[in-house]
């Protein structure tokens, strides 16, 4: 287990609180716990790819990244005028 | 082995950096507090698992889409950030202003109490914008 896995499975942990967020906090702490999961996914999944050698699993990173601002956004205008 | 160290040093620094981040987001008391610690863990931890990255495989490919996603991170960080917070301003305020649109501030040109009709009880045509006192006062005032 190469050290860029040990540092995405301690990523993962890091998710809880912001799962804890989501679950018992208002629509705002959710959509911010959304965020932040979002986030940190991004990395996760680098570094999984870097720890496993998959070259080709780099590109899902770099494709949750373009889909960061916009599913936000969604959330974010939902938050504003529905929820 | 220099190489190794160093790659293992960003990494555990984005790890803390990340915690730190999320142990804030449990802690902190409302949604505005909330959404400060969303910022280290889109900005700075990306940049540092991203060197961490180069750092270990040098300029390749690899590295490139790392860079890629972190642009893209760093890119939507601000706007994500802003939205939600006026979001969450609309939601409690009704208008991210402050107040709801058309309310009277009075503190605006043009959105005097004595601009609208039936408003005020010195409404009279007279009466210049700021100029908010009523006949009462202006009668006991008297003649200057």
């Amino acid at each position: 287990m190469t050290s860029f896995v040990i540092a995405a499975v301690a990523m993962l942990v890091a998710l809880v609180p912001a799962g804890i967020i989501i679950a018992r906090g208002t629509a705002a702490d959710a959509v911010i716990g959304f965020e932040f999961i979002t986030s940190v996914a991004v990395m996760v999944f680098a570094l999984l790819a870097e720890g496993f050698k998959r070259p080709s699993l780099f590109e899902f990173p770099v494709l949750v990244a373009m889909l960061l601002l916009g599913s936000g956004l969604v959330f974010v205008r939902a938050l504003e005028r529905w929820l | 082995m220099i190489r190794q160290v160093v790659t293992d040093v960003l990494l555990a620094l984005a790890v803390l950096t990340v915690a730190a981040s999320a142990i804030g987001l449990v802690v902190m008391p409302d949604a505005y507090s909330r959404l400060h610690y969303v910022t280290p863990a889109a900005v700075v931890a990306p940049v540092l698992v991203a060197l961490g990255i180069f750092v270990a495989e040098g300029l390749d490919e690899n590295t490139g889409e790392t860079v890629l996603a972190l642009v893209f991170m760093i890119a939507a960080a601000p706007f994500l950030s802003h939205a939600t917070i006026r979001a969450i301003r609309v939601r409690e305020a009704g208008d991210w202003r402050g107040h709801p649109p058309g309310e009277d501030t009075g503190n605006q040109p043009g959105n005097q109490p004595g601009n609208q009709p039936g408003n005020q009880p010195g409404n009279q045509p007279g009466n210049q914008p700021g100029d908010q006192r009523s006949d009462d006062d202006a009668t006991a005032k008297g003649p200057q």
